[in-house]
């Protein structure tokens, strides 16, 4: 799944929703970030809360293809090593 | 004596709400590169900012899109200082930075940010309202 754009306060709700709603159907979703601009605290938020159901439902929930303003962003959360984190589609794919 | 050379301030007004963040973001980024910060800490002080706002609004303002924010910064001899205030609750000093960094829980992340980023943070409730402080001092190299 792809996502673009900024995502913050105003647009992290409709973000939290799509996650939500696509990770009941799907056994793993593989994220791709690689067309944000902007993340904030309430984007990583919503990624926690996703990952975090997709551990209650026992599927998967990666992240990839993270620019340098987006990896600044985790590691200024501290967050980096509660995801897992590829650098390509295929990686994120082909994790087990 | 000279006078002394006028100094960038920027004041603005916002509604708190968050679809006037992006507008403030696309100042506060080009206005640190300007004053000559690089590419890593203006995306830095763009997001203490932003998380700054964003509290006020959820926090100070509870998500009501109708309150008044009034933001400036003000460029000095050492780097950077900006200011906010608001009219809405006042902050709940128990719950600044109250979150453990590095842990797996998804709220409180945006005051460890502004910490993180800037070099001094203050609150206070003054007769005008709320007021954040935040400063950043600008590393100079010859």
């Amino acid at each position: 799944m792809e996502i673009e754009g900024d995502v913050d306060l105003g647009t992290s709700p409709d973000l939290r929703r799509t996650l939500f709603e696509t990770l009941v159907d799907a056994p793993k979703l593989a994220l791709n970030l690689a067309a944000i601009r902007y993340i904030d605290s309430s984007g990583i938020a919503t990624l926690i809360e996703v990952l975090k159901d997709s551990q209650r439902r026992k599927k998967e929930f990666v992240l990839f293809g993270l620019s340098p303003a987006v990896q600044q962003v985790f590691h200024l959360t501290h967050v980096m090593r509660i995801f897992q984190v590829f650098q390509t589609e295929e990686e994120a794919l082909g994790s087990a | 004596m000279p006078p002394a050379a006028p100094r960038l301030h920027l004041k603005l007004a916002m509604p708190s709400d968050p679809r006037y963040l992006p507008v403030v973001r696309g100042a506060i980024g080009p206005l640190a590169a300007a004053m000559g910060w690089d590419e890593s800490d203006c995306l830095s002080i763009t997001l203490a900012l932003d998380e700054a706002l964003a509290n006020l609004i959820r926090h100070a303002y509870h998500s009501r899109v109708d309150g008044r924010i009034e933001l400036e910064c003000r460029e000095n001899a050492d780097g950077l200082e900006i200011t906010l205030l608001d009219n809405g609750d006042a902050p709940d000093r128990t719950k600044i930075c109250a979150r453990a960094v590095a842990c797996d829980q998804p709220g409180g992340l945006g005051t460890h940010i502004i910490k993180d980023v800037m070099d001094t943070v203050s609150y206070q409730a003054t007769p005008e309202g709320n007021r954040f402080v935040a400063t950043k001092r600008l590393k100079k190299t010859i």
